[in-house]
């Protein structure tokens, strides 16, 4: 809900986030650089820290990967949500630093310029044991650059949220490379079955995630065959089916909407948020106000306009409850129509 | 050959982004705020610094916005969004 642009938007909920961030990477740095030191005194402080660096940004990956599904299958894990971006742009930091220290590292001290150096060093691209893991790393940090570089609300703005999210959908295309950058780099430099297990398991519960959220997702849209009246009104649900000061989703033109219970009352708004089309149905209503489980994005309920001086609009629609069901239109109105709330008629009252 | 081909695509890749940063620092100071109404209300350093690598990226985008005149950023075109907006439009030529 922006009023301005600024660096980060800071709030107690994101310096908490934050600070738990950065304790748990130097924690997980720490412990990696004097474990390393302990269990292998002879390793070069170097390759330490470059491991570090790199098996941290991986490990926070699979973190980032993880939590979408894990929001979607758990409410509880939307606080993770909340601040992903700073979890994303901390792991791209992390393996920049990993990408720097390589080609320094491996390729800074010849004479060809490192870049070039580093995709024509080994060209063994017809060998599995020898395959040029380090270009997969290469690419795999282009797409978390470009992430990274466009994780602030303008971009989000200026490229509009589906291009922005397709975009950012570019980390499943980065975690493909990295997998092979790392499979590739322990099949030259580590054979302990252990790590080839570690990765294999990383990547079995990220899919096995993704399935199981992908199956509740498909369920939701493949609602079909709401009863209908004359004036195309189509039977959603009873009222009390939609808890106090929540929100049901159902799949109505052509895409989700949500439909709240609130103040004796009922109100249906198109589902994805302006901000980065999260679920509102998902959120709940605080303050008259229906409030997006993603960020905080807040919309009035009856208008599906953020209160002054947001601009933010869903589009509404038409709605009527009529002995005790919920009825709406599947034609949207305009970003920011007023409809009159259905109201609910309380169970005991006559 | 395949040494040349890598060099020829590092000064192509390089030439491009260095373009972009010039474009980009001017965007950035000047630019952005045309181009979208919330940076005019505001825009802090560090907000203009955050956008400036992406903005060397995605160069010719914003100076094509930015040549075209527009001041406000696309509208998203979602299901809901596209079938009001054209039911709205349909009654607007009706009337």
């Amino acid at each position: 809900m922006s009023h301005g642009y600024q660096f980060v938007g800071w709030n107690r909920q994101k310096k908490l986030y934050d600070l738990t961030l950065l304790g748990a990477v130097l924690s997980y740095l720490l412990l990696f650089i004097v474990g390393s030191i302990v269990l292998h005194p002879d390793a070069v402080i170097d390759m330490i820290i470059l491991r570090a660096l790199g098996t941290c940004a991986f490990v926070l990956l699979h973190v980032i990967l993880a939590i979408g599904p894990l929001a979607r299958l758990d409410r509880r894990w939307l606080p993770l949500l909340y601040n992903r971006r700073h979890m994303g742009v901390t792991m791209f930091t992390l393996a920049l630093l990993h990408g720097l220290l390589s080609l320094l590292t491996y390729h800074g001290f010849g004479d060809t310029h490192p870049l070039v150096s580093l995709f024509t060093s080994n060209t063994r691209y017809d060998s599995l044991s020898q395959f040029p893991f380090q270009p997969l790393g290469f690419f795999a940090l282009i797409l978390l650059f470009l992430m990274a570089a466009t994780s602030h609300d303008f971009w989000l703005a200026t490229l509009t949220p589906p291009i922005w999210k397709t975009l950012h959908m570019g980390v499943y295309v980065a975690y493909g490379l990295l997998l092979g950058h790392v499979g590739f780099g322990f099949l030259q430099t580590e054979t302990h079955p252990a790590l080839f297990g570690l990765l294999a398991a990383g990547c079995l519960t990220l899919l096995a995630l993704h399935l199981a959220a992908a199956g509740k997702e498909t369920k939701l849209d493949t609602q079909d065959g709401f009863q209908q009246d004359g004036e195309g009104y189509l039977k959603l649900c009873e009222v009390l089916e939609i808890p106090n000061n929540r929100g049901r989703m159902f799949f109505v033109g052509g895409d989700r909407i949500a439909v709240f219970r609130y103040d004796g009352r009922v109100s249906a708004i198109s589902n994805a948020c302006q901000h980065q089309n999260g679920p509102l149905g998902e959120g709940r209503v605080i303050d008259g106000l229906v409030t997006c489980p993603w960020h905080g994005f807040q919309y009035d309920p009856a208008t599906g306009a953020s209160p002054p001086p947001f601009t933010e609009k869903v589009p509404t629609f038409n709605l009527k409850v009529l002995n005790g069901s919920v009825w709406v239109h599947p034609n949207p109105n305009p970003p920011g129509t007023y409809v009159n709330p259905g109201l609910v008629e309380e169970p005991g009252h006559a | 050959m395949f040494e040349q081909l890598v060099n020829w695509i590092f000064v192509a890749v390089g030439g491009y982004l260095a373009l972009g940063l010039g474009f980009a620092v001017v965007f950035v100071l000047r630019g952005v705020r045309e181009l979208d109404p919330t940076a005019r209300e505001r825009a802090s350093v560090g907000f203009r610094l955050a956008i400036l690598p992406a903005s060397t990226v995605f160069w010719p985008l914003l100076l094509r916005r930015w040549l075209s005149g527009q001041h406000e950023p696309p509208e998203e075109c979602s299901p809901h969004r596209c079938a009001a907006c054209s039911a709205s439009c349909e009654q607007k030529d009706v009337v």
